[in-house]
């Protein structure tokens, strides 16, 4: 019975196959959902982009791909075997929470192909493993804050890094923006600190407040939510006519920014956008190619991986020209930035007492 | 007999109200009813919200015509917390009681079962009773404190243990953080020792999850129907549930069955932490938020008639709804519908004294117009 069960499985299979020459994937998140606006939407928009499928209307939903929202963590391991039993050429998991659970199940589906963003350590021949180059992007911001602060004629200007946890993940971004700020203005004083939270803007926004009335002139947040009380005090000051930025993070937060929408005025000068949407694409691309293999995949600079964002006009067109530039300079590798505390503090003139940690 | 028998020509319905058990039954199906309305009337199948269901609980996949006895196991799984927290509410209910905090007392539970994993003799079994026991026993502790303060100096038992989840989830938190190797989410791996995995049920389920949680929750079935039935410290709460007065006159102890309640049905709910912390995951979790198997434990018990059997049998129906959701999910069917069953069900149970009120009515009505009556 079950040998039967098992041949009309495949012969079902091999029809879909010989049908739909597009590749089908399921995409599985945390509660969260692809409506989080952040990790999980821009997943779902890489996968929406290479079926021609607007949010909107995503008409092969159902069909050629789906998602399945997990409504607690111990469904994680149930819903991966569930997607794996289920067919899928492409089951692909976000964000490192589900890194163990897809750690015990990879082994037991081997011919089961597997993609998972922002982890490195879930060494099997069937996973992907997405990652971003986030020191470049902060490298691109932090010179982006000093050519402003150089146009504005910013009398030793003094540059703020807000983090949400020590860590290697967010050291990637503190010593990325220090390097790019010191590479334009080498004697920057820089101050960091650290919430130990992603979820409380009100700590960022008290140590905004304090660093900015201290003369601080630029605040770069990578601290998640925590980040956003940054924005909304530079957002006060800008209404009220002083001259300070934020940066933003991961994705465009110029809206977020906006204290003067009629005219597109904005607080955040720019941000350091990560485009999770560039890996699932990826992934569905190969798998439709046939190139598909395990292994960590770095979305860089210059795979458009990791960037800057150019919408907010008052970074004029000069800054975005020098940008560009220095873009293409990470990409050719005349420029080196560095990813660990260690090897950044190693270089002459970096400062010495940040509070970043390598793990 | 022949009085019965013309009883039965009147009175089936009137009978089935005053049965809490079919009237679970009777709720359970009308919720089912409005969820498969809803399904077709958002434009989608409601054959699928079936089938994901059937390979819920038998293992077959219709849509691809398969077999895999993973998915029962994974039912059972998801449905130990939920029967353990809805005999933790059901616990406190007979009793008069009304515990909000199985939630809290579930976080407690699981968080003293995963220091225990770590700093716990690594001895096989030994270490994951000592485990267990600890876990359940500082729950007890938990819900006890509230159980005290109700019986003591009278403060409501349901702003108490409402609070104490707060303080349980942050505790929790803040405690697992102490464990070295451990980051903002989570510890490092248990020893083996500790872990409830049970190869035998793993081999019958095809390696689903399902562990010896699964046992120790049948025994706290048992054992719940047992003490609250059979025995005299049961009888005890349950005449405190009925009238704390009448109770104390007849020479019970109320502030003994006030503690004793609190902590036993807090009990309950720590070894439902316990049974996932130790079942479900190999590594200790500092909360990002909370489970809700505690407060799902209400609707269970509320379904399930606060009874050891019916509790039994609601949890299995809420795990089951749980487990059917990705499935569903994966059939195109809104994962909101599960909720949306769920929460009927509940409000529908809530207006069964309701329907008892408007039957009851009839059957007088009925019996005006000179119809027997078997009373």
């Amino acid at each position: 019975m079950k040998k039967v069960l098992l041949a009309a499985l495949i012969v079902l299979m091999a029809a879909q196959a010989a049908i739909a020459a597009d590749p089908t994937v399921r995409l599985l998140t945390d509660v969260s959902g692809v409506d989080d606006k952040s990790f999980n939407a821009a997943a779902w928009r890489g996968i929406l982009e290479f079926y021609g499928d607007s949010l909107a209307k995503p008409s092969k939903k159902g069909s050629a791909y789906d998602v399945i929202t997990a409504q607690t963590q111990d469904m994680y391991i149930p819903n991966i075997k569930q997607a794996s039993d289920e067919g899928y050429d492409l089951v692909i998991v976000t964000g490192f929470t589900f890194a163990d659970a897809l750690g015990e199940v990879a082994p037991q589906y081997p011919s089961q192909k597997y993609l998972i963003v922002d982890v490195d350590w879930v060494n099997h021949p069937n996973v992907m493993q997405a990652t971003y180059t986030e020191h470049e992007g902060s490298y691109l911001v932090g010179v982006a804050a000093a050519l402003k602060a150089k146009a504005d004629k910013i009398k030793n200007p003094k540059f703020g890094f807000i983090g949400g946890i020590p860590g290697a993940v967010i050291t990637k971004f503190e010593v990325g923006y220090v390097q790019g700020i010191l590479s334009v203005l080498p004697g920057a004083q820089i101050l960091d600190y650290y919430a130990n939270d992603w979820a409380k803007p009100e700590l960022a926004k008290a140590q905004a407040k304090n660093w900015y009335d201290s003369g601080v002139y630029c605040i770069f947040s990578a601290a998640g939510f925590t980040g956003s009380g940054a924005i909304a005090m530079a957002k006060e000051y800008r209404a009220a006519g002083k001259n300070v930025w934020a940066i933003g993070v991961d994705s465009d937060q110029y809206e977020d920014g906006l204290y003067d929408a009629a005219k597109g005025k904005s607080a955040v000068l720019t941000s350091m956008i990560k485009k999770v949407e560039a890996s699932t694409l990826y992934a569905l691309k190969a798998i439709k190619a046939g190139t598909f293999k395990g292994g960590v995949m770095v979305f860089d600079t210059k795979s458009d991986g990791v960037g800057f964002s150019d919408k907010n006009a008052e970074l004029g067109k000069d800054i975005v020209a020098k940008l560009n530039a220095v873009k293409k300079d990470i990409i050719s590798g005349k420029v080196k930035v560095f990813a660990k505390y260690a090897d950044a503090k190693a270089s002459k003139g970096f400062p010495q007492n940040l509070q970043a940690k390598d793990d | 007999m022949a009085r019965r028998a013309a009883g039965l020509g009147r009175g089936p319905i009137v009978r089935l109200a005053g049965s809490d058990a079919a009237m679970s039954v009777l709720v359970v199906i009308l919720g089912f009813l409005v969820g498969t309305a809803l399904v077709a009337a958002v434009g989608r199948d409601p054959a699928n919200m079936y089938r994901a269901i059937i390979q819920v609980v038998s293992g077959f996949d219709l849509t691809r015509g398969t077999w895999n006895a993973r998915y029962i196991g994974e039912w059972l799984v998801a449905s130990t917390p939920l029967v353990l927290c809805g005999l933790s509410m059901a616990f406190a209910a007979r009793a008069g009681l009304f515990n909000i905090g199985a939630e809290g007392q579930y976080i407690v539970g699981l968080t003293v079962a995963q220091f225990v994993a770590f700093y716990g003799p690594p001895v096989p079994i030994l270490h994951w009773v000592l485990a267990v026991l600890l876990g359940m026993l500082a729950a007890a502790a938990w819900g006890g404190l509230v159980g005290f303060l109700k019986a003591r100096y009278a403060v409501s038992e349901v702003v108490a243990t409402i609070m104490m989840n707060y303080i349980a989830l942050y505790l929790s938190r803040y405690l697992t953080m102490l464990i070295p190797g451990t980051n903002t989410y989570k510890t490092p791996s248990f020893p083996a020792t500790v872990r409830l995995g049970n190869a035998w049920l793993e081999g019958l389920t095809n390696r689903s999850r399902l562990n010896t949680g699964f046992y120790l929750m049948l025994a706290s079935v048992l054992f719940f129907w047992f003490l609250m039935e059979k025995t005299r410290t049961g009888f005890a709460l349950r005449a405190t549930g009925f009238n704390k007065d009448a109770a104390r006159c007849s020479g019970i102890d109320v502030t003994r069955s006030t503690v004793l309640s609190m902590a036993i049905s807090g009990a309950f709910a720590g070894l439902a932490g316990c049974a996932v912390c130790l079942g479900s995951f190999g590594y200790g979790r500092v909360l990002a938020g909370l489970d809700n198997y505690g407060f799902n434990g209400i609707a269970v018990a509320l379904v399930g008639n606060s009874s050891a059997p019916g509790t039994f049998l609601a949890g299995l129906l809420f795990g089951m709804l749980q487990s059917a959701q990705p499935l569903m999910q994966s059939r195109q069917i809104p994962k909101e519908v599960t909720y949306i069953i769920s929460g009927l069900v509940v409000v529908f149970i809530s207006l069964r004294s309701g329907f008892g009120l408007i039957l009851e009515a009839r059957a007088k009505q009925l019996a005006r117009k000179g119809k027997p009556r078997d009373e």
